[in-house]
């Protein structure tokens, strides 16, 4: 009995502590304990990006990888706006050398002794290697890909410009189309017989000289950006998505700051800071590209973007970063409120509590969040297709009256308010702020609400209170959009009442995306909305969107308005290849000018990204372009978990409060039975 | 017995073929293969790209046999369905296959506990409202079964995450592991809010065939001669309402490879579920036929299953 009664107690007792060891061990976090101590960045991602192929990536997703991953020649200024091009893997950025011919030369060179970061993939360049130095035949090579139709590279167009590039291109095309077994050759094999390339000379190991066919100042952007990475030819051939072997577009080998270490497309992404960087493994260098900046713009310094512990310091500062999957936007809000990812956006359906007036609301302020607003380098416009018989040029002075009247009556400023929740800084130009030509003092005259003015316009044009003389109607306009949601159904009903104020009937026409480019193939278009986001950070990324060479209805180019004037196109062809400067500055002038009167466009917003931040996040400065950006951040692995600590002490309340209901409902039940039985 | 097998199989062949027909007509009735192309390219993409992402993936070709018979998507559909050649996925050209196969363990780990212990509780529950019957504890507990079938899943998923992981901080908010030492952490609350979601409708399924099993003759007779109420219902009552509970119980089980699509998407499961959840997000049309297929052919599979299960536990069924 007593053996009995003990074990009882024994079992009790072990049962008790196997309950109080699991409640004590139930919390929130979803990391491992250890993550605590290291320095690990902790993100999210919506949806995998499709391809880490950097000579075919090209969306924000996937830069955030491979601009981590693959190292460029060039790189930007982490602080410096309007953005200021940096020396990378690079020494120096190259000065354009102007040929007799009209050619222009670029000469690179690299640093010396970069290496790639360890992958099996270099035994194929021989038995035991882990790693090879970065060569500038691995630039080429990846200029080569970029022209290769098999990869499908969408940047391709910028690159024609390289001497020779398109015609190595076709070559390669008629040499797979027309020799047996050609595809079979291994892929640097191929472009050895296609080649050479008359624009891509590799002088040495070191030595990379790009020859264009006119001058082209753009393309040393073209150099910062990921597409242009040297790509090591091993990782090419070796991962061929065969047998267990992974596709390089999912196996990054690259020569950044960071290597990817797990990639699991479904639930999650790790990267750690890669030892063969040349910054980890040359800190004494100080190149620019591995070292925190030491100035920046006015409010770095308020920021805490210029503390003296980072200033001059060999980058990087994590050790690791995870991207974790969160598909739905309110877990992975609710997960940044309990400290478990360094940064977010805002949702929607919280944009009311976090921002208040503007400004981060007193709640958020006291939790050490911070709120960045960054204005994108991007532009949101209606524009009108000048083709057109009624709103376009052929309509002469009354066209141009009649779109001048239509931009009076569009509020940008409350078309932000009520659509963004006020995330928009109203455009007066095409060029947005943080590059070259914008002008914060410039005030477009039609860029303003003045709905007498705009009448007065209207009558100018004939059509007084809205009405066309020719039918005795209101003037009637369609409103093409590729979009179907209701969502979109609002907003562009809201321009759809604004013009109303004119007296003008204005139909929207929401078909799908095809048939809306059927629309637009055929010309059978009058007003759209559409958007632009930079490639890099020059006007000439903005202005050529109106330019005669890029229009629709001319060569099947992005510039949908199809605006074609002479005098824009001789002043852009000024501007695309001048320097930064008063000069280019003035002639920026001059075709806003244009545009202000010709009005091909009505210039709604710059779209503006808000993004929070904790605390012991440091050196946050968002870039809206490609940029590598996370080798400069640092986190405060300390100050994080005493923190999330303090934040995630279980509310208990709740679950007696449920218990408490619980019980109130089945004991009367229970008592009554018992009692019936009785 | 076989006959009849073999009948349900033709007749099987017949839905999976109509479900394949519907699927690839719906879907490009509304999505254009230049949508596809998009969703995975991107919005900025030049055209000739788009048109050779589409060669190369053969969205180029017609349609229909009428267009050419020779070379058409349809024909090709059925020939990649029929072969279990289910190809790479338009979203990042990764193997189908493989997707599936990685799917399935997270999918799996979810479904099989949630099943479980939904028998586990629904059943005992509902023989306890069937028990207390014409009493306040069965009214109490239709009513709230019937309010807990009311309620939107979404409801439950998201006053879980609010209440467990963001009040009482017991369980990540979301997110997986599949590190066995710590999967059950992540699992917990989905497991949760799915047997909170089902129990409502399963219990009061249960109840009606148990209250109908405890009003029969054979019932009364052992009443009459004694048997106590819990011998009637846990002997007698549980035992003669197995078949329909089979019925349920049989055709469910295909299904749990399949995962869930609400559950997986909130709770960050990477299983099966999700990937169907991102198909059908991205216009990924070879990963969304595959799922459909396999789908459509559990179904036929489950079906089979339960007629024989039928025949199984009632000797009184004959199969002909």
């Amino acid at each position: 009995m007593r053996s009995e009664g003990m074990l009882r107690s024994l079992l009790t007792a072990v049962l008790a502590s196997a309950l109080a060891l699991a409640i004590a061990s139930c919390n929130n976090n979803p990391y491992p304990d250890d993550d605590a101590k290291q320095k690990v960045l902790y993100t999210s991602f919506v949806d995998a990006p499709r391809t880490l192929d950097p000579a075919v990536a090209y969306t924000t997703a996937s830069h955030a990888i491979t601009g981590n991953v693959y190292d460029t020649l060039l790189e930007y200024h982490y602080l410096k706006r309007p953005f200021e091009l940096i020396p990378g893997l690079a020494e120096r950025i190259p000065e354009p050398e102007f040929l007799e011919d009209g050619r222009v030369r670029y000469r690179f060179q690299l640093r010396e002794g970069i290496l790639f970061q360890d992958d099996p993939s270099f035994e194929l360049g021989g038995a035991g290697r882990s790693t090879r130095p970065v060569r500038a035949e691995d630039v080429a090579f990846e200029l080569q890909r970029i022209a290769d139709p098999a990869v499908n590279s969408p940047v391709f167009e910028p690159f024609s410009n390289i001497d020779g590039l398109a015609d190595f291109r076709a070559r390669l095309v008629t040499l797979r189309e027309q020799e047996e077994g050609f595809t079979d050759l291994p892929l640097r094999v191929q472009y050895r017989r296609a080649g050479p390339v008359r624009g891509i000379r590799v002088a040495d190991d070191r030595g990379l000289e790009i020859l264009l066919a006119q001058p082209y100042p753009q393309i040393l952007y073209w150099f910062s950006m990921p597409f242009t990475t040297p790509v090591p030819w091993e990782a090419v051939e070796y991962y061929d998505g065969e047998g267990d072997r992974s596709r390089f577009a999912d196996h990054p080998v690259g020569s950044g700051p960071f290597r990817v270490v797990e990639y699991d497309k479904e639930s999650r992404f790790v990267l750690e800071a890669n030892p063969n960087w040349y910054g980890a493994r040359h800190p004494e260098w100080s190149a620019p590209g591995a070292t925190y900046p030491v100035e920046g713009e006015a409010d770095d310094a308020a920021k805490g973007r210029l503390d003296p512990e980072y200033r001059g310091r060999a980058l990087p500062f994590i050790e690791r970063i995870e991207f974790r999957r969160e598909k739905e936007s309110i877990p992975r809000f609710n997960k940044f409120l309990q400290g478990y990812y360094d940064a977010s956006g805002i949702v929607k359906e919280s944009f009311d509590t976090v921002v208040v007036e503007d400004r981060l609301s007193p709640e958020m302020a006291e939790r050490g969040i911070s709120l960045e607003k960054t204005v994108a380098p991007a532009i949101y416009y209606m524009g009108f297709n000048m083709d057109d018989p009624v709103v376009g040029a052929a309509a002469g002075v009354r066209g141009r009256l009649l779109r001048q009247a239509m931009s009076l009556v569009v509020d940008s400023e409350e078309y932000a308010r009520l659509f963004q929740n006020g995330r928009g800084v109203p455009s007066q130009s095409v060029v947005p702020p943080g590059i070259f030509g914008y002008d914060p003092d410039y005030e477009n005259p039609f860029r303003k609400v003045d709905l007498d003015r705009a009448r007065e316009l209207m009558d100018e044009a004939g059509y007084r209170d809205g009405v066309d003389p020719e039918t005795g109607k209101p003037l009637r306009l369609t409103f093409d959009t590729p979009d179907t949601s209701p969502q979109g159904q609002l907003r562009f009903q809201w321009f759809v009442n604004q013009w109303r104020k004119l007296g003008i009937d204005v139909q929207v026409d929401a078909t799908n995306y095809n048939q809306f480019q059927e629309k637009v193939r055929n010309g059978a278009y009058q007003l759209f909305m559409w958007g632009w986001v930079a490639d890099y950070p020059d006007p000439e990324n903005f202005l050529f969107l109106l330019t005669t060479a890029m229009a629709r209805s001319v060569s099947g180019g992005p510039n949908t308005a199809n605006f074609q004037n002479e005098e824009f196109d001789a002043l852009f062809e000024q501007m695309e290849t001048a320097e930064n400067g008063p000069d280019r500055a003035a002639t920026i002038v001059q075709m806003r000018e244009i545009l202000e009167r010709e009005r091909p466009w009505i210039e709604l917003f710059h779209p503006e990204n808000y993004a929070l931040f904790h605390s012991w996040l440091s050196n946050v400065k968002p870039a809206g372009i490609s940029n590598p950006t996370l080798k400069y951040r640092d986190v405060d692995p300390g100050a994080r978990r005493a923190t999330r600590e303090q934040w995630n002490r279980p509310v208990i309340w709740p679950a007696i409060v449920l218990g408490v209901l619980a019980v109130a409902v089945v004991v009367p039940g229970l008592v009554t039975y018992f009692r019936e039985r009785q | 017995m076989l006959a009849y097998v073999l009948r349900r199989l033709a007749y099987g062949v017949v839905v999976v073929f109509g479900v394949l027909l519907l699927l690839f007509v719906l879907f490009f009735a509304v999505t254009d293969p230049d949508d596809i192309a998009r969703q995975s390219l991107g919005e900025r993409v030049p055209q000739n790209v788009i048109e050779q992402w589409k060669q190369s993936h053969g969205y180029d070709r017609p349609l229909w046999p009428w267009q050419d018979w020779d070379d058409n998507q349809l024909f090709d559909h059925y020939a990649a369905m029929l072969s279990f050649d289910f190809g790479r996925r338009d979203s990042d050209d990764t193997l189908i296959s493989e997707r599936i196969l990685k799917g399935m363990g997270p999918s799996l780990s979810l479904t099989v506990p949630l099943f479980v212990l939904g028998l586990l509780l629904g059943i005992p529950l509902a023989l306890l409202v069937a028990f207390f019957r014409e009493t306040y504890i069965d009214r109490l507990g239709v009513f709230v079964c019937v309010f807990a079938m009311s309620v939107s899943v979404l409801l439950y998923i998201v006053g879980a995450q609010y209440l467990i992981a963001k009040l009482l901080r017991w369980f990540p908010i979301s997110g997986f592991d599949p590190d066995p030492s710590v999967v059950v952490r992540f699992l917990a609350l989905p497991i949760l809010v799915g047997v909170v979601s089902g129990f409502g409708g399963e219990v009061r399924f249960y109840r009606t065939i148990f209250v109908e099993e405890g009003s029969r003759d054979y019932v009364r007779t052992a009443r009459a001669k004694g048997a106590s109420e819990g011998r009637i219902m846990s002997l007698h009552v549980l035992r003669n309402a197995l078949i329909p509970i089979l019925t349920q119980v049989v055709l469910t089980i295909p299904f749990l490879f399949t995962g869930s699509l609400l559950l997986e998407s909130f709770f960050g499961i990477p299983g099966l579920g999700s990937l169907t959840v991102d198909a059908i997000r991205g216009n990924d049309f070879s990963t969304l036929r595959t799922m459909v297929y396999i789908g459509a052919l559990l179904f036929v599979v489950g079906q089979i299953l339960t007629d024989l299960s039928y025949a199984l536990v009632d000797p009184r069924v004959r199969l002909e």
